[in-house]
């Protein structure tokens, strides 16, 4: 055999060593066990007397280990905690959280926290700062919601509800619903980079607990909207007006409409099954104005007057019915949103952009004097799919109404 | 060489002083007639002494006829035997009387002659242990390289089935038969197979791995270059495919050459059974392939870098139930990952009667005691749990012990460098499976170098009337199966 062979074997076999033990001495210089972490599930920012913001964290505490059955015990009766509460005060989010780290023995993980809550009073001053740090930090998820709060961000976390494991997933999965707005970092950070710039943010605040029950077994909850003018909140919307800010935007998936026919006593209840909605801008003879193409799919789920709700009349009626009564909804929202708040959150400067590139560039730097004056006109068609099971005569008789 | 002799008397003392010491090495003298002398020399316990008794002495002993027999009237006249054969050079006839066929000897008579009466005790044809079907032959190899080759002759009753046969081992003599279908097999890959046998040259050879590591392509490698079965259906559809088959005496596990990495995942039972069922699990091995793979690793390397990848709610029981656990999940992983192969190969090597002793052990070891003395954490024993059970969904062990191996090195490249190490392993493994070839074709064929028609029986396995095709590698010289046209049809035949 050729002697070299043997040489060159072994030099071979030596960088093989080489190179495995030049990954092992990096090995693990980032390593973080799980053991470590703390797992923060959700944050609150406060702004305190002093100036500076407060940062406040639930953490989870993983307890319970190996004998399976232990967290059901749950904070109930002053068993086993699941959450804790820690707060850091600073200049900056990045500093308070350098300041929390002290009071925590183990590593701050971002990973998992989804929910980040505001105080009006800072969310008044501005959010973008913080928010800054929210995209930039790598270890953060660009998917976590982000609220306003009424009350104290730390008070709303220090919340124990009943029915889920903390207040973090209470707010997240209520912001999946759907129902208000749902905005992520990601979402905000692209509104904020718009054409207009301005933000909208779901609103929460304590809901009442049951009498008698501790102060603290409750939940916050989403009941309308804030609105920025760029990052600072320039008012808010209730409930009914944020519905029509969803049509607006096209983020409609839940509702239901009650409407009573014309010449009847109650309500026809109707669930929405699907709804697009589109924004047309259009400028004409120097006119800015925008059509709201809305589209939907009804099912009725409940009739309580006497009228054949299987009778094509009488649905094209309640059809009429329907986009009219959207056709308000939106309304409110605009008298208040754009005639008010002048806060373009709506998405109507894109709009232009895309659809009038030349103009948007010579008539961008006055969109601020223009947006309040721009015409929404409204053309809905909302079709009314199924009558549910119930499909026979009307359960109400008709003496109660009037004939027909 | 050298020759025997003429005179009987020195060939019995060669013989005698060859066989020195071994006392079941039998000499029997005796006469021919009055007058001639001749030796039949017989190894006790592998010839057939009934037989030998009353075809070859009692004839040859009571002949009436004088003067000196002619060895072609003593075959033709008295030897009642099939099979006989002259031998001339001394080697050979010791190598027919250590391999248990009788050698009678005439005194001035030229050649010896060798009586085919071997005979020993051998295992009847049994089920194949390690590679049981539903639905297929139940008949397996036996230790005896004569049943083999009749157990594949009776699969292909044609006389293209070939074998060329030869004697290796210095001292066990054992001999490899290698066989193949003449018109299909490619006369390189033969050629090879002929030279890469001849080439080896051992004291001994007592089972077929000895001969599957000195042919093989790349000695280094983890993976198997050669297959390996018990199953005569799986040797004849390799015949029938253009393959070599390589039969070792002494063992049931014969050798199946050239193939490739998706071989290692093709059980017989797939072509049995209805094409559909046998391509979804087909699907489901290549599967639990990969999860045999890189689950310990995958979970290692998301639970030390990435814990941001789990969803929330399985992060948070995890760490729950990794709470009161001392080790980092690296360390935990291997601990139970050896435990684990520990258990195994337990079973496997403890004699039957202790082996469910085993089992318990082992379900209560791994199952219950370490989590709940807190050593382990219960999602790391459901890790390992699946990763065994996904290791021995692989139809060949040798392929399922090959993935098993390199588990390890993974889960150290994943306790290093998180999922880029489980990349960079994975990386390299597909490297290595580019580089490597069996008997000149390469590994991942046909998917590197693509050949799209061959589809058809890597990623699903098609019905038999549309595989027309050999696999072009191994059947070039002889590429078609089928006509066309087979597909069934209730109209055929009628118009």
């Amino acid at each position: 055999m050729n002697p070299d062979y043997g040489q060159a074997n072994l030099r071979k076999i030596f960088f093989l060593f080489l190179i495995v033990f030049v990954t092992l001495l990096t090995g693990c210089w980032d390593r973080k066990e799980v053991n470590d972490l703390a797992l923060i599930r959700g944050a609150g920012i406060d702004k305190k007397q002093n100036g500076k913001m407060e940062l406040t964290v639930l953490l989870y505490i993983p307890k319970g280990g190996s004998s399976s059955e232990q967290g059901m015990e749950g904070p109930g009766g002053g068993g086993t905690m699941q959450t804790l509460i820690r707060s850091a005060q600073g200049n900056t989010i990045a500093e308070a959280m350098s300041i929390l780290q002290e009071k925590l023995p183990r590593k701050i993980f971002w990973g998992h926290c989804e929910v980040f809550i505001f105080n009006e009073a800072i969310a008044k001053e501005g959010i973008a700062e913080d928010v800054d740090f929210f995209i930039r930090m790598p270890e953060l998820r660009e998917r976590s919601q982000l609220f306003i709060s009424k009350e104290r961000a730390r008070k709303i976390l220090s919340l124990l509800p009943p029915l889920e494991r903390d207040l973090a997933e209470v707010v997240r999965e209520l912001g999946e619903e759907k129902i208000g707005m749902t905005v992520t970092t990601k979402d905000f950070a692209e509104m904020l980079v718009s054409e207009a710039g301005d933000t909208a943010i779901p609103w929460i605040k304590i809901l009442p607990p049951i009498e008698g029950q501790e102060e603290k077994r409750t939940i916050a909850y989403i009941t309308g909207t804030a609105i920025f003018k760029r990052d600072k909140m320039v008012g808010k919307i209730d409930d009914s007006l944020t519905r029509g800010l969803l049509w607006l935007r096209d983020e409609v998936r839940y509702s239901t409409i009650s409407v009573t026919p014309k010449g009847k006593k109650g309500f026809v209840s109707m669930k929405l099954l699907r709804a697009n909605s589109k924004i047309v801008p259009k400028i004409r003879n120097g006119k800015w104005e925008v059509v709201l193409k809305a589209e939907a799919d009804d099912d009725i789920m409940q009739n309580t007057t006497d009228i054949d709700v299987t009778n094509p009349k009488v649905v094209k009626a309640l059809e009429q019915q329907l986009n009219s009564q959207l056709a308000n909804r939106v309304n409110e929202t605009l008298k208040e949103v754009q005639k008010d708040m002048k806060a373009d959150v709506f998405g109507f400067a894109d709009a232009f952009h895309r659809e009038y590139p030349e103009v948007w560039k010579k008539e961008k730097h006055r969109w601020n004097e223009i947006f309040p004056n721009v015409k929404v006109t409204i053309a809905s068609k909302i079709k009314i799919q199924r009558q549910g099971m119930q499909s026979g005569h009307p359960l109400i008789s008709s003496e109660k109404g009037q004939a027909e | 060489m050298e020759l025997l002799s003429r005179h009987l008397v020195e060939n019995e003392a060669f013989l005698k002083s060859t066989f020195i010491d071994c006392p079941d090495v039998i000499f029997r003298s005796f006469l021919i007639g009055k007058e001639t002398k001749a030796l039949l020399i017989y190894t006790e316990g592998l010839a057939n002494i009934e037989e030998i008794d009353k075809n070859v002495l009692s004839p040859l002993m009571q002949q009436e006829t004088e003067g000196i027999p002619d060895i072609q009237a003593v075959l033709e006249q008295k030897l009642s035997v099939s099979k006989v054969k002259p031998v001339t050079d001394t080697k050979q006839t010791v190598q027919e009387i250590s391999s248990g066929n009788p050698v009678m000897l005439i005194d001035q008579q030229l050649p010896g002659i060798t009586i085919g009466l071997a005979k020993w005790e051998k295992r009847a044809i049994e089920e194949p242990m390690a590679e049981s079907v539903v639905r297929g032959p139940r008949e397996g190899f036996t230790e005896t390289i004569s049943v083999n080759i009749s157990l594949l002759r009776r699969k292909i009753k044609c006389p293209n089935l070939k074998m060329k046969s030869l004697v290796v081992g210095r001292y066990s003599q054992t001999q490899i038969v290698y066989m193949y279908i003449e018109g299909i097999v490619d006369q390189h890959l033969l050629d090879e197979v002929h030279n890469r046998l001849n080439r080896i040259d051992i004291d001994g050879v007592l089972e077929s791995g000895y001969i599957e590591e000195f042919i093989e392509d790349y000695p280094y490698s983890p993976f198997p270059q050669i297959l390996n079965t018990e199953r005569p259906d799986v040797a004849a559809s390799g015949l029938l495919e253009g393959r070599v088959v390589i039969l070792v005496d002494g063992t049931p596990i014969v050798l199946i050459a050239p193939i490739s990495l998706y071989s290692l995942f093709q059980a017989s039972e797939d072509y049995y059974q209805r094409f559909m069922i046998g391509t979804l699990i087909r699907w489901l091995r290549y599967i639990l392939l990969l999860i045999a793979l890189v689950l310990p690793s995958t979970y290692v390397a998301i639970l030390t870098y990435h814990q941001e990848m789990l969803p929330t709610t399985l992060l948070l029981s995890i760490a729950k139930s990794r709470e009161q656990i001392p080790f980092p999940a690296l360390i935990e992983a291997v601990i139970m990952e050896i435990t684990f192969e520990a258990i195994r190969e337990a079973g496997i090597r403890l004699p039957k009667q202790v082996g469910s002793a085993v089992s318990i052990v082992g379900a209560l070891v791994i199952g219950q005691a370490a989590v709940s003395s807190g050593l382990v954490s219960a999602p790391m024993v459901m890790v390992v749990a699946i990763t065994g059970v996904t290791s021995f969904a692989i139809p060949r062990y040798n392929a399922s012990t090959a993935i098993r191996m390199l588990r390890f090195p993974m889960m150290a490249a994943a306790g290093t460098l998180g999922l880029l190490g489980i990349m960079l392993g994975i990386l390299a493994i597909i490297v290595h499976l580019n580089t490597i070839r069996s008997f000149g074709v390469p590994y991942l064929s046909p998917m590197a170098p693509m050949k799209g028609a061959e589809m058809k029986d890597v990623l699903i396995r098609a019905p038999w009337w549309s595989l027309k095709k050999r696999p072009r590698l191994t059947g070039y010289s002889n590429t078609n199966r089928q006509p066309e046209g087979q597909k069934p049809n209730p109209l055929k035949g009628t118009e």
